[in-house]
């Protein structure tokens, strides 16, 4: 039996898909079977992320309407092995999915897969509460700022009235220099605010953009500092205790000025 | 001034927006605005008072998220005890 991790974060735009995408695929490369599902309905993007929009054929919407099985309506990634994307409907609306709807989706997927990774819209309304319907665990992405922190917040409160007791959080585009200089919300400081386990930290990482422009997850070029950190996150969701590394600061002049420091 | 700070003369905006961040999340979880936090503060530091005696400028107050609750945490660092001595 697998496990079912919806990937929200309440404010859009912090890395919920880009998340979802390079997870999905890192976790495929070690050897597990794995469903991603887009659950933006009206505003799909994890087929793009994915690169696979020009294969998608039938979305969720077809599913639950009975044009087709569910089976069939996965589109399979020829990258790497027993990697499917469920797609949303693109057509219709967030409230013509019911909660319901989606967790006999996920109760399917997870007989036959390891992990079915739920893409989360932004928001907390419908369109949340269908990706969260059939989820047992969350991960939370959040980016180290007040607006998306404060959202965080927000959605860790409704995961809980929702009885998800496994919630975890990564960190995204943490920048180290602006860290050390102490112009960024600390990790600690995060993580004291939140309260919740951390999963794990991905750097700021401009191959980012460029693996969405082209439309292959980050974690197919190893070697960026993103990539690596979502490996990690990967090998961590399936119980391997791989240590989250301290930021290091790259940044030489900065350096200096804190051994200075360190040493009046 | 120390070496660092000629060079970051600008206030830490990372502590500033932690700052913002726990009043703003307090307000949020609890519904309660900043005037009734520090009011609170204000009289439960008058009541403790007459108790014991603690170093003002410390006092501390939070709501922190514990599972699946919230706690309220106070801070009332005592003065070093002069009695003891």
């Amino acid at each position: 039996m697998g496990k079912v991790i919806v990937i929200t974060s309440g404010k859009g735009g912090v890395g919920k898909t880009t998340s979802t995408a390079n997870l999905g695929t890192a976790l495929a490369m070690i050897g597990k079977t794995v469903v991603i599902i887009d659950a933006d309905v009206g505003l799909r993007n994890l087929d793009v992320v994915m690169g696979l929009e020009s294969r998608v054929v039938y979305t969720s919407m077809d599913v639950i309407e009975k044009r087709c099985e569910l089976e069939k309506a996965l589109v399979k990634d020829r990258r790497v092995e027993d990697l499917f994307l469920l797609a949303a409907s693109q057509r219709n609306r967030k409230d013509d999915i019911k909660p319901e709807q989606m967790l006999e989706i996920c109760e399917r997927l997870k007989e036959i897969y390891d992990f079915v990774l739920i893409d989360s819209p932004a928001g907390i309304e419908q369109g949340f509460h269908n990706a969260a319907a059939g989820a047992d665990e969350a991960i939370i992405v959040t980016t180290p700022d007040v607006s998306a922190i404060r959202d965080a917040d927000r959605i860790i409160g409704l995961l809980q009235n929702l009885d998800i007791e496994q919630i975890t959080l990564v960190l995204n585009r943490l920048s180290p220099t602006l860290v050390k200089k102490g112009n960024m919300i600390s990790k600690n400081d995060v993580l004291d605010i939140l309260n919740i386990d951390l999963l794990g930290i991905v750097p700021e990482d401009p191959d980012v953009i460029a693996s969405t422009n082209r439309g292959v997850p980050l974690v197919h070029n190893n070697g960026s500092p993103g990539a690596e950190a979502y490996m990690r996150i990967a090998r961590r969701m399936i119980g391997q205790r791989i240590p989250i590394p301290e930021m290091r600061d790259d940044n030489f002049f900065s350096n200096i000025l804190q051994w200075f420091s360190r040493n009046k | 001034m120390n070496f660092r700070s000629i060079f970051t003369r600008k206030a830490n905006t990372g502590n500033i927006a932690t700052q913002r961040l726990k009043l703003i999340l307090t307000q949020d979880r609890f519904d309660v605005s900043d005037d009734s936090m520090q009011k609170l503060q204000v009289e439960l530091t008058e009541v403790l008072a007459k108790y014991f005696e603690f170093t003002m400028h410390s006092v501390k107050m939070s709501l922190k998220r514990d599972g699946n609750s919230y706690v309220l945490m106070a801070d009332f660092p005592f003065k070093n005890s002069k009695k003891r001595r």
